[in-house]
């Protein structure tokens, strides 16, 4: 216990001396946070749409009104002459709307009339926010203008749990948090333990008699307080930044925070057991894991939206099952009935990932 | 004509002479050896183009939905049938209890509840609006938003058919989708990852390839050479662009082949931009190569100065939603005007006609990284 011990305070000792590991352990995760949390918002807002009103009466005029009342669209300034295509190709306008000249003598007479809608289909997601806005807004200006006197069947209630405004950033946050926790923890484990190779001082371990298990923990130690440091900074930040508020039970995120920054930091370890030199490790790391941590765990879309062969990989990316449990934490609020098999995944990917390292570190012939 | 020929071959002969020639030939000879540069430009874009374009589907679709039905009729039994029906939600399972279904929603075992209560069919019959409790999990905003609007929409169809005649809405929305009809995903991810995977490969492969000269210390080799420095740059230049135009026509093919992308804009002018794109690659990585010290500060800054490029380029995320600053800052990313731009040529079929204030700022880039580099390099020489 006391080698292992020694072993994470040579470790900790190494680590603040090197200037560009620190900026990597401290620096780097705060701009990611900030970069992800405030750029990556998949509904857009002031969406610029176009109109041609070929009717020009109260009525279309009403209709327009209520269309941008929503905030959702912003007026974009285009003439009943020109083709929309022009304002479309572009990006100009990501919509258009072109009221028929019979708009008004049509609903008056309460026959039916078509509204022409054209959105720009290129950014698919909001292709469909707008198609609900539209369809929406339609419903209610019958409603509103009392054209539609007749009041609905069925009158749906609905309501938004957890997250009632329906606010991004507490679903990008969250996940932002699991991402960054995943890279840099592994970054700087798996640097670490290259570094060791590449300057020769593994000789020096194999010399000592520090056990591979024991070299493992030690380093494995160390990074785990760097990473619960970054977790605790970036954390606080969200708090202060994005209104992060605990929703409910904190012990599962207590406990599944350091089990995950564990096996992130196992993960590096074993990288940089396996890997040749330093750029061959970043690369693995940058790449293999900001990849699986990124698309395949369910952080951006949902996980039921990844196709077969994909869908099994990602079973095996850690990430997936800390970003439940930080978004109950956060967000829902359930507590451990709705997490308890995220944890134990963690935990048993953990035990694996140890396993793995310990017998790459035995072939690189330590004693045991 | 005939004199013309032999003027040709003399200044084929010049050029074959020239250091520039057999600096260029080491190069490629270098590059061809090295597998580490071979790998980088063929198995990342690959697999990144693969896995961005599969994994990334913003669909809203199959979310799971429990019921209490405390009507039990046929019409709310009708009810369920619509809302299920486009598969939009799947009717999971049914409950007994609001209780019940509320637990199960709360723990993320189910995305939706619908709740029809006892006097549903009473109010329809007396011609009331009766009442349909819906709660949907807004952990994932987005899609809850989504499933919210279709859910109204479903409903509110269901509600007008429910009477007879049954009533027709005033004003129909006939929404026509362009440039990408069926609102396939991975048209829109793909065009945004072919940008990302050549930012990504031309930044890191052409740093790599200044940095191992500086490493290896045989830039002071080339330096007694009696070439001139802008040939040794041009000689490291050259055959890097090439490979990386074949780095483009390969996203190319795998988007066309694979992801079944359009291609509508004109072919040889999208990748005459598209080498404008890689001079910006190609300076941001020499740049880069003569700031650092070794190959690891390269690879590890390259990483950390890619991520703000690829989030701020509107590949993933759209750059309309993003605050204010952000947009702002948003023109200074060349990713994001090469990103434009590859939708616009694919999907849009529209060219540099369209397209111009992109490809200039692209340009404007592309001098000032250009120029920076080479300067930098060149006093690193002397």
């Amino acid at each position: 216990m006391r080698r292992v011990l020694a072993q994470s305070k040579k470790e900790l000792t190494q680590f603040g001396r090197d200037r560009l590991t620190v900026a990597l352990a401290f620096v780097l995760p705060l701009a990611t946070l900030l970069i992800f949390g405030f750029a990556i918002r998949l509904e857009a807002q002031n969406i610029p749409l176009a109109i041609q009103d070929f009717d020009n009466s109260p009525l279309s005029r009403a209709y327009i009104e209520r269309i941008f009342a929503t905030n959702q669209f912003q007026p974009v300034d285009w003439g009943t002459r020109d083709p929309l295509q022009q304002a479309l190709d572009p990006g100009v306008a990501k919509a258009a709307v072109i009221i028929p000249p019979n708009f008004s003598r049509q609903i008056k007479v309460g026959i039916p009339v078509e509204v022409q809608v054209l959105v720009d289909g290129t950014d698919v997601n909001n292709a469909r926010v707008i198609r609900n806005s539209i369809n929406a807004t339609t419903q209610f200006f019958l409603r509103e203008s009392g054209l539609q006197t007749q009041p609905p069947n069925i009158d749906l209630q609905s309501r938004i749990w957890f997250n009632p405004g329906r606010q991004e950033a507490l679903y990008i946050v969250p996940g932002t948090i699991a991402v960054i926790l995943w890279i840099y923890p592994s970054l700087l484990a798996a640097i670490a333990m290259v570094r060791e190779k590449e300057q020769g001082t593994i000789i020096q371990i194999y010399a000592s008699n520090l056990s591979a298990i024991e070299l493992l923990v030690g380093k494995g130690l160390a990074y785990l307080l760097v990473g619960l440091g970054q977790a605790i900074v970036i954390m606080g930040i969200s708090f202060l930044l994005f209104g992060l508020r605990l929703a409910g039970d904190p012990t599962p995120l207590l406990l599944g925070t350091p089990l995950f920054v564990v096996v992130a930091v196992t993960f590096g370890l074993v990288v940089g057991i396996r890997a040749t030199n330093q750029n061959a490790s970043v690369q693995v790391v940058a790449t293999l894991g900001f990849l699986t941590a990124f698309l395949l765990s369910g952080f951006i879309y949902p996980l039921s939206n990844i196709p077969f062969p994909l869908s099994l990989i990602s079973n095996i990316v850690p990430t997936r099952y800390y970003i439940p449990i930080i978004r109950d934490a956060f967000v829902r609020g359930a507590g451990w009935p709705g997490i308890w098999f995220d944890v134990v995944m963690i935990l048993l990917l953990g035990l694996l990932l140890f396993n793995l390292a310990g017998r790459s570190l035995r072939r690189m012939q330590l004693p045991d | 004509m005939m004199l013309r020929v032999p003027l040709f071959s003399a200044w084929v002969e010049r050029f074959l002479e020239s250091s520039l020639w057999s600096l260029a030939l080491k190069e490629v000879r270098q590059i061809f050896r090295n597998k580490q540069l071979i790998f980088l430009l063929i198995f990342p874009p690959t697999v990144q183009l693969l896995i961005y374009g599969f994994a990334l589907s913003p669909e809203v679709h199959f979310l799971k939905m429990g019921v209490v039905d405390y009507a039990h009729s046929p019409t709310s039994r009708e009810l369920v049938a619509a809302l299920t029906e486009n598969r939009i939600f799947t009717a999971e399972s049914y409950f007994d209890s609001e209780q019940e279904l509320g637990d199960r929603v709360r723990r993320g075992n189910l995305t939706a509840g619908l709740v029809i209560p006892p006097e549903f069919d009473r109010h329809l019959k007396r011609n009331e609006p009766a009442e349909v409790q819906l709660f949907i999990d807004g952990v994932d905003a987005n899609a809850a938003g989504i499933a919210n609007g279709y859910a109204s929409q479903i409903i509110n169809q269901f509600s007008r058919h429910l009477t007879t005649p049954p009533i027709q809405a005033l004003v129909v929305p006939q929404v026509i989708f362009l440039y990408n009809p069926g609102l396939i995903s991975s048209w829109f991810f793909v065009p945004g990852v072919m940008g990302v995977v050549l930012t990504l490969t031309s930044v890191l492969v052409s740093a790599t390839a200044v940095i191992r000269e500086k490493d290896m210390g045989t830039l002071e080799q080339l330096l007694m050479t009696p070439a001139q420095d802008w040939e040794i740059l041009a000689a490291k230049i050259v055959p890097l662009f090439l490979l990386l135009m074949a780095d483009v026509l390969l996203a190319l093919g795998m988007g066309a082949f694979i992801f079944r992308l359009p291609f509508r804009g004109n072919l040889p002018m999208y990748l005459l931009v598209s080498g404008l794109y890689i001079c910006v690659g190609v300076g941001i990585g020499i740049l880069l190569a003569t700031y650092a010290k070794n190959q690891q500060q390269v690879v590890l800054t390259a990483f950390f100065i890619n991520l703000p490029l690829i989030q701020t380029s509107g590949s993933i995320a759209p750059i309309e939603s993003m605050p204010a600053f952000f947009r702002f800052l948003a023109w200074f990313n060349p990713l994001r005007h090469y990103v434009a731009i590859i939708r616009g040529f694919l999907l849009r079929g529209v060219g540099v006609g369209v397209l111009w204030q992109h490809v200039l700022v692209l340009g404007i880039i592309a001098v000032i990284l250009l120029g920076l580099s080479i300067r930098k390099f060149r006093k690193q020489l002397s």
